[in-house]
């Protein structure tokens, strides 16, 4: 007979020694009607807006429309249990998830009930799944940057810790590839990681976290999931479950990144529930709250000052910022950047990495268009040396999509705009990058002086990405301590400036290549 | 259910307020539970239900059926509600009359469930307590049950205090499974 890891005798005889064995008091109601998934109580006259509400097959329910003779109320789980005439009582508990260290490496669910089935998750505190933004006094500029170790990002679209950066795309077109290689990259950068899958399919979720085991990630993240069977209720309340996971490192002077994978399908669940009760439609019959079901996930992701880390944690941790850094992800159709919730999105978060399906069939991947993509923190968030050596990358892109046209008579035209083509070609192959591979900041330093420099001009722009691993195979060979070197500091200056040149002249010469 | 007690609220206020200017409150509230009981009646809803039933027939069938017991305004309470079709409501109406007249007399009745019988000392302790408790005049209401197996349940209006050893070992239960 199997025993599951919750029978070890020392957990049971925990659990028996903190009982806590007072009378409770409560609030009591009877259901009058449950009907997909939306519970209609009769009574409880304490409740609260938001509280999870008990009922007698050990589901939960949240306590959303209170009206005058009715409370209305949707069940997170299941709800074969539940008839109509049951009791339903009252917990005196706004909807809390467990948060902690304790966390990382596991799967849970919505509620913080682990899916992994690695045993229970023994958390010390709980945190509301609700909960206000820090004010304005409270947040501190966003001056660090969170690398993706993806080349195209890191050097146009930088982004910062604390910052709020949309990845917005077709399906298909490597939305999720890009937050993935965000995490692996966190490996060693002391960044804890959350991914928040809504709506997915359990077979991709379980993709994920194999992918991010087989690199080491999984010991620094999270997965929160509410995969695409479990009720709408539990995949509108994912996203809150997760970010308030993710402020417990914010609030302790720590950084974290949290990925919401998507929020195109919370909305989907946020539009379901609400229908279902009987608020009004709006606007492609989105509730009439939908920008600020956004807003207020979206507003929590901050860079944290120290005084407020220090009040947080009672004087406990003193003179270090926090923040949570977040990639929402939405889902467009054909390419409409102007839908609904994606306007919405768009206009709340500090940027967006835009990923057009075009590019992605023509070979660019990660197919992100630099005209459209932005970062508003832009260059705060970058080390000094990308960008000196990435401000050029984007102009001699955008001159090479003006000229594009004309690439088709390149032996007719004079010899500026040919060489502006022949750069651009050069550049566009450099950019791309395979999957599950991050570069360092300094490997891209050297990568990006290579293109500056005019090391690849002379090279076919079909070999750019042979040259590229080429180099960065003799680069973490042979050159090591240089990378360690520029990895530290992240300065740039003429003599790190001629260390590179140096290398790549004698790596060019060299017969590996 | 929830319908029908926002649609019998303004009937129950209005006779409230009349019968506490009159001061009547206690006949009324015999009057309500007696014309209650008579339309929670399976064959009296049939017949108001009835497709060809004009309302003053509806109307003068049902005070027929009180046999006298009503005096004027009770029939005209009656007429009132049959004109909005609303007969159907009489019992509603009379737990919302009762919550009422409980609140304004500063009155609650608790029903409390005990595994064994309480003397009547703990009887009064557990009333004065609940008076404390809910600031009310609190009227017992005791009843056995063995399944409690120790302790007791008190229920009063909506609050639920659960002091059995049953519940006590529901709870131990969840907290085991985690």
């Amino acid at each position: 007979m199997q025993l599951n890891p919750t029978e070890i005798s020392d957990l049971i005889k925990k659990r028996i020694d903190s009982f806590e064995t007072d009378a409770e008091a409560r609030t009591e109601g009877t259901i009058v009607s449950i009907m997909d998934g939306i519970v209609r109580i009769h009574g409880l006259s304490d409740v609260m807006s938001g509280e999870m509400i008990e009922f007698s097959n050990g589901a939960y329910g949240l306590a959303l429309n209170l009206e005058r003779d009715s409370v209305g109320a949707v069940v997170l789980g299941d709800y074969k249990g539940i008839t109509e005439g049951d009791v339903a009582k009252c917990t005196g508990r706004i909807l809390d998830v467990p948060i902690g260290p304790e966390l990382l490496g596991r799967v849970v669910d919505s509620l913080g009930a682990p899916i992994d089935g690695k045993g229970p998750v023994e958390c010390q505190k709980m945190g509301a799944i609700e909960r206000g933004a820090p004010g304005v006094i409270d947040r501190k500029s966003v001056d660090e940057p969170m690398e993706t170790g993806i080349k195209a990002l890191d050097s146009m679209v930088p982004v910062g810790r604390g910052q709020r950066e949309l990845i917005i795309g077709d399906r298909q077109t490597g939305k999720t590839a890009v937050a993935i290689d965000a995490i692996i990259n966190q490996k060693g950068k002391d960044v804890k990681c959350i991914y928040v899958a809504i709506g997915q399919k359990a077979s991709s979720v379980a993709a994920v976290v194999r992918k991010l085991e087989e690199h080491g990630a999984m010991d620094y993240t999270i997965v929160v999931a509410a995969n695409a069977s479990d009720p709408a209720s539990m995949q509108y309340l994912a996203p809150y479950a997760g970010c308030a996971m993710g402020e417990y490192f914010r609030d302790r002077g720590e950084d974290a990144l949290i990925i919401y994978d998507d929020l195109t399908k919370q909305a989907w669940a946020y539009r379901q529930v609400s229908l279902l009760l009987r608020r009004p439609p709006g606007r492609e019959a989105y509730p009439g709250d939908v920008f600020f079901l956004h807003s207020r996930l979206l507003e929590r992701s901050a860079r944290v000052n120290a005084d407020y880390v220090e009040r947080m944690t009672n004087g406990e941790v003193k003179g270090k910022t926090g923040s949570l850094t977040a990639y929402p992800i939405i889902e467009t159709q054909e390419g409409d950047v102007s839908a609904f919730v994606a306007t919405n999105v768009i206009s709340i978060t500090d940027g967006q990495i835009f990923l057009d399906t075009d590019l992605f069939n023509s070979g660019n991947r990660p197919a992100i268009d630099a005209g459209l993509s932005v970062s508003r923190v832009g260059g705060s968030a970058q080390t000094t040396m990308i960008k000196k050596l990435g401000g050029g990358i984007r102009l001699d892109l955008a001159q090479y999509r003006e000229l594009a046209a004309f690439s088709q008579f390149a032996s007719d035209l004079d010899e500026g705009t040919r060489k502006q083509l022949e750069r651009g070609e050069r550049v566009t192959a450099l950019m791309n990058q395979p999957q599950y591979s991050p570069l360092s900041t300094a490997e891209l330093g050297i990568t990006l002086f290579a293109a500056n420099e005019g090391f690849l001009d002379d090279i076919a722009v079909d070999k750019i990405s042979d040259f590229e691993s080429a180099l960065l195979a003799h680069l973490r060979s042979d050159q090591t301590e240089f990378l360690d070197k520029i990895n530290a500091s992240g300065d740039y200056n003429d003599d790190i400036a001629d260390e590179m040149r140096g290398i790549l002249e004698s790596f060019k010469s060299s017969s590996t290549w | 259910m929830s319908e029908l007690t926002t649609a019998a609220r303004p009937y129950a206020r209005a006779v409230f307020e009349m019968a506490k200017e009159t001061d009547t409150l206690t006949t009324w509230s015999e009057s309500l539970s007696f014309m209650g009981a008579i339309a929670a009646n399976a064959d009296v809803v049939a017949l108001l239900e009835m497709p060809k039933m004009a309302k003053q027939t509806g109307a003068d069938a049902f005070i027929k059926l009180c046999d006298g017991k009503l005096d004027d305004k009770a029939i005209n309470l009656v007429k009132t509600l049959a004109d909005n079709n609303r007969i159907k409501l009489f019992p509603e109406i009379s737990t919302l009359f009762e919550v009422l007249k409980d609140e304004a007399e500063g009155r609650i009745e608790a029903i409390v469930k005990t595994a064994n019988k309480l003397t009547k000392a703990e009887e009064k302790s557990i009333a004065t307590a609940l008076k404390k408790r809910l600031g009310r005049e609190v009227k017992l209401k005791v009843s056995i049950d063995k399944a409690l197996l120790g302790g007791a349940i008190i229920k009063a209006g909506d609050l639920v205090i659960d002091g059995s050893i049953q519940g006590r070992l529901k709870k131990l239960t969840t907290a085991m499974a985690g």
